[in-house]
């Protein structure tokens, strides 16, 4: 067993198509007939330029447009009046075609790979992609060509290039490893696209695998077997066919309203931490947003994010929603998330110190900026304004005070905006569930926020397993909190949904339709699977399992009541 | 020769789909496009010279036109970059 990054979900069980790149080394020749020469070069960049058109349409049809458009990005890179003069001007003066191209892809390359920007670096893989085309095309050699794999392959390769992702047949090729790649990378983000189990940076898996080898690729737990024992098999092939079973029976969910098994409407929306996130939650049939991060604006930059930037990505996610709603959590620094421009105190204790709400609140002129984005792009959809880390009345109070002055400077400018826009309380403090009475006749909504309310409810950090036994949501203080911030919410008559990891948990959800939870926002992949089990449970089934669970005395009580009657 | 100053608006700067908008638009006019910015001074024709020009968003860049469609190709180019550039 072979352990990688679990870059896309799923397994994969096939047989191992290893691509080794072309051997494109060459004797730089000098020539005397430049002409010759530059024909040869225009036939090479002609080849190239047939092929990779080719490609992008074959991605337009089987992933989507906007990764197409990568391909025609390469197109447009090739034929770079800068770079065609690059080339040319070396050949004319004698040197050979792959040479010409070997250097000056080099020099782009090495100005790309040098840059800050991630984007810009990712640039320097397209021009590798184009110099292996060009110089394929030149030495006669062919690249690894994926498109015509047989059924049931697994590509294991060094390096996905985007052009091979491009070549990738979903319907032939069942998993993904390869050498290097993180979950970020362009090949994960492929992966995941085409859904193709995939295990990035598996060390010398192109040596490890040999074509005709029998592969399992796990996606999630990112682990590959090559060569596995029969047992192994049969156990792969048994969980595959069973998550092939769930997924298919939860397409019957897509499309479908979400409600308890007695009728009850419920909204089901996703969790995204950047706009083209968006993207995901419509495929996965959310029914709108209900937790936006907005650190990636800040996390990403290298200084304060302007107004306008930070408009521009939330009018991005408010327009994809169209008029769904679109729950958005104001700037949550501090703690784990470290801003380095911020220039944020060291902290004896940062997940109880300067962080959230208490720096946005202590720093007005830079939370404005945010809260006037977000003003200005509720005039574009249902943007609701969520406050992290809550606790106590003063800060929503002073919270809402800054808003109502960025509306004031608004109209004075005669920009739009929502003027009934709603601002609500990201619930996840013991604090703010204590007062949740008083919280909820000053807010709009809340949303329960388990992850923190978990560990501040239990003084539990997540990431500790020394003391992972306390840090569960099935624990009585977290249940007992939970129940009473939704009761006291419905009773304010506030909509009181739950951002958390616990809203997409099957063992939970029973007593989140007890307590009356009106919104669940879970991860994209997760809406159709909630969907599911939300439709399983009446009120009245939820309730008399509830009434159990709120007897029982340990969490270990807890899980195994939910765990013998979870359907 | 005529020239204008702007600051790219567009979030990610100009990187690889705005730069060959960019690029692609100016691609038809028979006039010298040249993009001051960064100390540097970057073909306006070519996108792979844009993106290597490293502009990000915030920064200001004089653009320069210069031969017989020079001030069609000016306002073209400084309307594109006030827009967004397709952001």
């Amino acid at each position: 067993m072979f352990q990688g990054v679990n870059a896309s979900d799923g397994i994969g069980i096939g047989v191992a198509q290893v691509a080794v790149e072309p051997d494109l080394s060459y004797t730089p020749h000098p020539h005397g007939d430049p002409d010759a020469e530059a024909e040869r070069y225009n036939q090479a960049l002609n080849k190239f330029v047939e092929h990779t058109r080719a490609q992008a349409k074959r991605m337009a049809e089987s992933v989507g447009e906007e990764e197409a458009q990568i391909m025609v990005g390469h197109i447009n890179m090739a034929q770079d009046p800068f770079m065609i003069d690059e080339i040319q001007n070396r050949i004319s003066q004698g040197m050979a075609a792959e040479q010409a191209v070997d250097e000056v892809c080099d020099m782009f390359h090495g100005m790309f790979a040098g840059m800050d920007d991630p984007l810009m670096r990712e640039r320097a893989a397209d021009v590798q992609d184009i110099r292996t085309g060009l110089m394929a095309n030149l030495l006669g050699k062919e690249v690894i060509d994926l498109s015509v794999l047989p059924p049931n392959s697994i590509v294991v390769v060094a390096e996905l290039t985007p052009s091979m992702t491009a070549d990738i047949d979903k319907d032939n090729v069942v998993g993904i490893v390869t050498e290097t790649g993180g979950r970020t990378s362009h090949s994960a983000i492929i992966a995941r696209a085409l859904e193709i189990p995939a295990v990035l940076s598996v060390p010398n898996c192109t040596t490890i695998a040999r074509t005709g080898d029998t592969c399992v690729v796990d996606g999630t737990a990112g682990t590959v077997y090559v060569n596995p024992t029969e047992d192994e098999l049969d156990d792969f092939k048994k969980k595959a066919a069973v998550l092939a079973e769930e997924k298919k029976a939860l397409e019957a969910y897509r499309g479908k309203k979400t409600v308890t098994g007695d009728g009850k409407e419920l909204l089901l929306v996703a969790n995204i931490g950047n706009p083209d996130d968006a993207n995901g939650a419509l495929e996965h049939d959310a029914e709108g947003v209900g937790l936006f991060r907005s650190e990636f604006l800040f996390m990403d930059a290298k200084e304060l994010p302007s107004e306008e930037d930070q408009f521009n990505a939330y009018q991005k996610v408010a327009l994809r929603m169209k008029d769904m709603p679109v729950i958005i959590r104001t700037l949550d620094v501090g703690g784990d998330k470290e801003i380095p421009y911020m220039n944020l105190k060291k902290e004896e204790n940062p997940f109880m110190g300067y962080r959230a709400v208490r720096y946005c609140l202590d720093n007005p002129d830079q939370y404005k900026v945010q809260l006037r984005a977000l003003l200005r792009a509720s005039a574009f959809g249902d943007i609701k304004i969520m406050v992290p880390l809550v606790t106590s009345i003063e800060e929503i109070r002073a919270v809402k005070e800054l808003v109502e002055e960025c509306k004031k400077e608004l109209s004075e400018e005669g920009i739009k905006f929502n003027p009934d826009i709603e601002v609500g309380t990201m619930v996840e403090t013991p604090a703010a569930s204590l007062i949740a009475d008083d919280l909820a006749a000053e807010c709009d909504f809340f949303s329960i926020g388990t992850n923190d309310l978990i560990g501040y409810t239990m003084c539990a950090d997540r990431g500790n397993d020394a003391i992972a036994y306390l840090y569960q949501v099935y624990q009585p203080a977290v249940l007992r909190s939970i129940k009473r911030v939704i009761e006291e919410g419905n009773k304010a008559g506030i909509m009181v949904g739950m951002c958390g990891e616990a809203a997409a948990d099957p063992l939970f959800i029973p007593l989140l339709v007890s307590f009356g939870l009106g919104e669940f926002s879970v991860s994209a992949p997760s809406i159709l699977r909630t969907r599911k089990i939300l439709s399983q449970w009446t009120k009245a089934e939820a309730d008399a399992l509830a009434e159990r669970a709120l007897k029982c005395k340990t969490a270990e009580e807890v899980k195994d009541l939910l765990e013998a009657n979870a359907k | 020769m005529v020239q204008e100053t702007v600051t790219i608006i567009n979030p990610t700067g100009l990187h690889m789909r705005p730069a060959g908008l960019f690029a692609s638009t100016m691609g038809k006019f028979k006039c010298n496009v040249t993009i001051k910015g960064n100390d540097k001074e970057i073909n306006g024709k070519s996108p792979m010279a844009i993106m290597a020009g490293g502009l990000s968003c915030g920064t200001e860049i004089t653009i320069v036109c210069d031969g017989e469609d020079e001030d069609e190709a000016l306002k073209t180019a400084v309307d594109l970059v006030k827009s967004g550039l397709g952001e």
